[in-house]
């Protein structure tokens, strides 16, 4: 600008001097001027000239240098500015990173953790009436049977059901005990480790699959507040070890089941191989005297293979076959054989029958002793009548057929009962049941007598 | 005992017609219930028909076999199957998911079932769960 300014003014100097020297020489004086002197002024002009060109061009590269340092200034007053966000936005994460830091942890979920809730008990309760032919009727039963449930990881459970009963002294030979009496039982305690998707290992005190019964029917499970006969000639647990599981039969739900064990099995209560010594679970592994032996020892083997075919949700048919074979007696010499055949059958939810085959034969010092019996039952709920009562759709009507051949009796071995038993059960809930039945017994042992028994029962 | 003969006989054969009445009667009922559902249209569970849009239709008229498309149980039909095979079937709302999945282990051993089967048996009962 500077520059500019000077050669403006000298511009408007030379014109100046010029009119100065115009306005004061005289004419003649002019015209007194020699070429010398005007050369000289002329050369002076042109070197004045090129100056002003000089300093023209001086100017503008100076004015090209100058908007390129604008340029530059601008530029990075722009990165600053970038900077400046880049280093706000960090102070203000390194903010929010200290205030997260400050927060709890997030809790595993509930349901993975390790307390509480893998710990559970379910389990029954029954408080049963009954009025047997020829004797006073009476609360004879209270049953409490917790079933208590720890579920370590997703693969391993142990389970144990105890079953604790308050009973009145009613004879069968109608003699009484004095008072009540009571017991707790200890109805099974197993470990059981899920090794793959089609198979179980268990170990201890184990219930045994002859039938589906003791498994899957006992306690309030069943419609009958009584057992089958026939489920007396077989064990219902034992202590051992145990492969179980469940193989899929295509896409629509069929299965294969499988169970093998081995356990303990039964024994001889009097040592000797008599067969009303027969003890079903007596080779437990203690003697009386607290050596630690079995009674004999040579456990049992055993195994059920089953067929469950569903045709959709609530109609199904179950077939099963089972067994189990080992020694008895304390010398060995004498075997105890069971078969045990099972079926189940659901047409819809509210129609449902099953029933076993089961048959046992064993080795003593009289002889072979063959015994057998069977029971189906059938049960259907009135609710499928559709009928606009409420009390009526809350009830069941139920039947059973048992029989047994050749059973312990109060006579000895050689009992012969058959026994017809209907009945209803009404549901207040799903889980709060009172039966009631009454049995027609056809027996030549003088203990079976017909029965009316009324039951409230709690599944919880 | 010789004197309850008679009477007991005829109370067993009372007994015997009335439980023979029940079976038959709830057989019927429960069949005749099948057959009406089984006019309906086609159930969700085994196998699903194909598409039957008629242009399909009528452009591919030769093959006119339906195709059979397999479906997978879901967790909620596998549990109408299991569980009411042996007690009647407990609400999904009774129970949290927590105490469903230790109970689910428990039946799994008890009832002898698939893994698989178990799992989707679970995963149903917990999205249904009381919590």
């Amino acid at each position: 600008m500077k520059n500019k300014m000077k050669t403006h003014r000298l511009k408007h100097g030379l014109v100046a001097v010029g009119c100065v020297l115009w306005m004061a020489l005289p004419p003649r004086a002019a015209a007194q001027v020699s070429l010398a002197d005007f050369n000289a002024l002329r050369d002076a002009v042109q070197k004045l000239s090129e100056q002003v060109q000089s300093l023209q061009q001086t100017n503008i590269i100076r004015e090209q240098t100058h908007e390129k340092d604008v340029q530059q200034i601008q530029q990075l007053q722009e990165k600053l500015a970038e900077t400046q966000q880049i280093a706000t936005n960090a102070e203000q994460k390194s903010i929010e990173a200290a205030q997260t830091q400050t927060q709890p942890p997030l809790r595993e979920p509930i349901d993975e953790a390790t307390v509480n809730h893998n710990f559970m008990m379910l389990g029954d309760a029954e408080f049963q009436y009954v009025k047997a032919a020829g004797q006073h009727g009476g609360f004879v039963l209270a049953d409490f049977a917790p079933i208590f449930l720890y579920r370590g990881g997703d693969n391993i459970l142990f389970e144990a059901g105890f079953d604790t009963t308050l009973q009145n002294g009613l004879n069968s030979d109608g003699t009484h005990d004095s008072g009540s009496t009571s017991s707790f039982d200890l109805s099974f305690a197993q470990l059981d480790y899920v090794m793959n998707e089609c198979m179980t290992f268990s170990a201890g005190d184990l219930l045994l699959p002859l039938g589906t019964y003791s498994e899957r029917s006992a306690g309030w499970l069943n419609k009958f507040p009584d057992d089958p006969l026939a489920v007396s000639l077989i064990p219902g647990g034992g202590i051992g070890v145990e492969l179980q599981g469940g193989i899929p039969l295509g896409d629509a739900g069929a299965l294969v089941n499988y169970q093998i064990y081995g356990v303990n099995g039964p024994s001889s209560s009097e040592t000797n191989a008599d067969p009303t010594a027969l003890d079903l679970g007596g080779n437990v592994g203690l003697k009386s005297d607290n050596t630690v032996a079995n009674l004999h020892g040579s456990p049992v083997g055993g195994g059920r293979l089953g067929v469950f075919k569903p045709f959709k949700p609530h109609y199904d048919v179950e077939l099963g076959v089972s067994g189990q074979s080992g020694e008895w007696d304390d010398s060995g010499t004498y075997l105890y054989t069971a078969g045990v055949f099972d079926a189940a059958l659901h047409l819809g939810p509210n129609f449902q029958a099953n029933g076993e085959y089961i048959l046992t034969r064993y080795g003593s010092d009289q002889g072979f002793v063959n015994q057998q019996g069977w029971w189906v039952q059938a049960g259907y709920k009135l609710a499928g009548l559709d009928l606009e009562f409420p009390v009526i759709n809350n009830v069941e009507l139920v039947g059973r057929y048992d029989n047994l051949h050749n059973a312990p009796g109060s006579n000895g071995l050689g009992a012969n009962t058959s026994r017809y038993t209907t009945g209803f059960i009404y549901y207040f809930t799903n889980t709060l049941l009172f039966e009631g039945d009454y049995e027609f017994v056809h027996s030549n042992d003088p203990s079976q007598v017909d029965q009316l028994i009324l039951q409230l029962s709690y599944g919880f | 005992m010789n004197t309850s003969k008679k009477p007991k006989a005829r109370v067993l054969t009372t007994f015997t017609a009335l439980i023979a009445v029940m079976l038959i009667s709830g057989l019927a009922s429960t069949l005749c219930a099948a057959d009406l559902k089984s006019d309906a249209p086609a159930p969700k569970t085994d196998y699903a028909p194909a598409s039957t849009n008629s242009v399909t239709s009528n452009a591919t008229a030769p093959e006119t076999k339906p195709a059979v498309v397999k479906k997978q149980l879901t967790g909620a039909e596998l549990y109408s199957m299991h569980c009411n095979r042996c007690h009647p079937e407990r609400y999904p709302t009774e129970r949290t998911a927590a105490q469903w999945k230790t109970i689910m282990l428990h039946m799994q051993v008890r009832a002898n079932l698939p893994a698989d089967q178990s799992k989707l048996i679970l995963q149903y009962l917990q999205e249904n769960s009381g919590r």
